[in-house]
């Protein structure tokens, strides 16, 4: 009733306003009008605090930004040199070899666990909701705490060592030795991430149909057979959606390993991220800093258009 | 939880008898760091949702123009690393007055929690039936009450989802709070825990049950919700 009472109102008003449709175009524009005031709130705040500071931090990359520049106000235009200096230190290497063995480690350990446990959950047994729930608190926690029990745990007279030591291996201290401070950030990081990668591919397991494998199985064919040949390929939308995020969420990384080691010791434990962080305020160059945070945003853009040339082929 | 608060008398320089007096230690010691990130993650997650909300209903029903570059923009935003924007915006807060106050931390925060809630939410407004709406506009109703009147009701689960997580999100930051805070006071949690890793070294019996208690909304939220946050975990990250 109230629709034809609109209908019926609006049909009335036209022809009253004489000839052309100009109430009809007002209101279409006071729609169009409406409609963009949804979007203004995120332009503004898109337009201050993401895309301003993003071309901020790549005017501040060619610039002389130091402490003393920084008080004063005039930073001066220094053009290349920041980068040629970053370039140019071996710290910048090694965090960016850090980076590259960081993400590949933790995300083949992370996708072959959640991939596992997925499998397992596909099975009923009591209590699988709550395991479910607990298992995400990794994930869904502040990484401070991950990071913070990991460094006990890691610790030279934590329970790793003293476990080794009754066991009579001999033990390391593990957070200060420049081989392993990385290899256990890495341990870390499995254990934060391997969640998101159970959930998500545990999501997909569910939505495959069970006739398939009841088929499979009737034809004969064993456990893991079925996995490789019905569950992966159902799976692979999944994966692919899995890993692009995984590498995503690991390349951003930065909490964890600058709690854990802080990238030492003697900055073999660096990220890519810590190490810009500790350019920037600990050295308080934040012209360098700027520029090493450039090179980051040039890998994740080139990263994902080779995400997309593989998408569409 | 339990399985590594067993961890913590490893530790302890107390004796085992001693281990709930740590607790309660770091209790009365966290408290008002406690209070600070609870209003630190109240008013991100409320200002995120009050401006991606509309966007994000925006983004997938009404005709705007421009629709696709912030919804792009936003991907590619919540691909960069918090590094990627303390730094600029240390310095421009710091021009502006913004470090060392809480406004500064929680629009740092919200760098991170709006791309990630617009795209969140999206998925979920994907599957709002739009007829809905176009029912009331018939009626006379204006866009923006329908949104009110219909749009929020209908999508509740989604939208209390996407609050949990703008939460959670903010109160486990480290990097803003770290560049952005650098007065005593106005720490959250996360910092004074990081900031306890003194000269003296490490006092164990005090970290460990701190970064457990941080975790505490984390749990309590994934015990009381676990059901909506694994359908939003899915959503947001496979659509």
């Amino acid at each position: 009733m109230r629709q034809l009472e609109a209908i019926r109102a609006r049909g009335a008003t036209a022809p009253e306003a004489g000839g052309r449709a100009t109430p009809r175009r007002r209101a279409a524009w006071r729609t169009a009008l409406s409609s963009y005031s949804f979007i203004l709130p995120i332009t503004i705040f898109g337009l201050f605090l993401l895309v301003y500071p993003v071309l901020y931090s790549l005017a501040l990359s060619f610039r002389d930004a130091t402490v003393e520049t920084f008080v004063g106000g005039d930073m001066p235009f220094v053009g290349l040199s920041n980068y040629e200096q970053i370039l140019a230190s071996s710290t910048f290497w090694q965090a960016l070899e850090n980076t590259v063995v960081f993400t590949f480690c933790s995300i083949l350990f992370q996708f072959a666990i959640g991939f596992l446990l997925a499998l397992f959950f596909q099975n009923r047994f009591p209590l699988k909701n709550v395991l479910i729930a607990l298992l995400l608190i990794p994930w869904i926690a502040p990484v401070l705490t991950a990071a913070n029990t990991f460094k006990g745990l890691f610790n030279e007279v934590g329970p790793i060592n003293q476990i080794a030591h009754l066991l009579g291996i001999p033990t390391v201290p593990w957070l200060a030795s420049p081989g392993f401070a990385l290899a256990a950030t890495i341990v870390a990081n499995i254990w934060i991430g391997f969640p998101f990668n159970f959930i998500l591919l545990y999501s997909g397991v569910c939505n495959v149909p069970p006739e398939i494998y009841e088929a499979a199985r009737i034809d004969g064919a064993s456990y893991w057979r079925r996995v490789a040949h019905i569950t992966l390929p159902i799976l692979k939308p999944v994966t692919v959606a899995v890993l692009m995020l995984g590498t995503i969420y690991t390349v951003k990384v930065f909490d964890l390993v600058w709690i854990m080691t802080g990238g030492g010791p003697a900055n073999t434990s660096h990220l890519l991220s810590t190490y810009a962080y500790q350019v920037g305020f600990s050295i308080l160059n934040f012209g360098q800093a700027a520029a090493i945070a450039t090179v980051i945003v040039a890998l994740i853009l080139s990263l994902n258009l080779f995400q997309l040339v593989l998408q569409r082929r | 939880m339990t399985q590594r608060e067993l961890f913590s008398p490893h530790f302890s320089i107390w004796p085992r008898q001693f281990v709930f007096e740590n607790w309660s230690n770091a209790v009365i010691r966290l408290w008002p760091h406690f209070a600070t990130s609870a209003i630190v993650s109240i008013c991100t997650s409320a200002l995120t949702l009050l401006v991606t909300a509309p966007a994000a209903y925006a983004v997938v029903w009404l005709k705007v123009r421009g629709r696709a570059a912030i919804l792009s923009f936003m991907l590619t935003s919540q691909m960069l690393p918090a590094i990627v924007f303390v730094i600029p915006l240390f310095v421009l807060f710091s021009r502006v007055d913004l470090v060392n106050t809480l406004p500064g931390l929680i629009l740092g925060d919200m760098t991170f929690t709006v791309p990630f809630a617009l795209i969140m939410l999206g998925a979920y407004l994907r599957e709002f039936p739009y007829q809905l709406v176009e029912a009331a506009l018939v009626d006379g109703a204006g866009q923006w009450r329908a949104f009110f009147s219909i749009v929020l009701p209908v999508t509740m689960t989604g939208m209390i989802t996407v609050a949990i997580f703008s939460f959670l999100m903010p109160w486990g930051d480290l990097i803003f709070a770290l560049s952005l805070i650098t007065e005593s006071g106005l720490q959250p949690l996360t910092l004074e825990l990081y900031k306890a890793v003194g000269v003296y070294g490490i006092d164990w019996s005090f970290l460990l049950p701190g970064s457990l208690l941080t975790a505490l909304p984390a749990v309590v939220f994934v015990v009381a919700a676990s059901r909506f946050i694994v359908a939003g975990f899915t959503r947001g990250a496979l659509h």
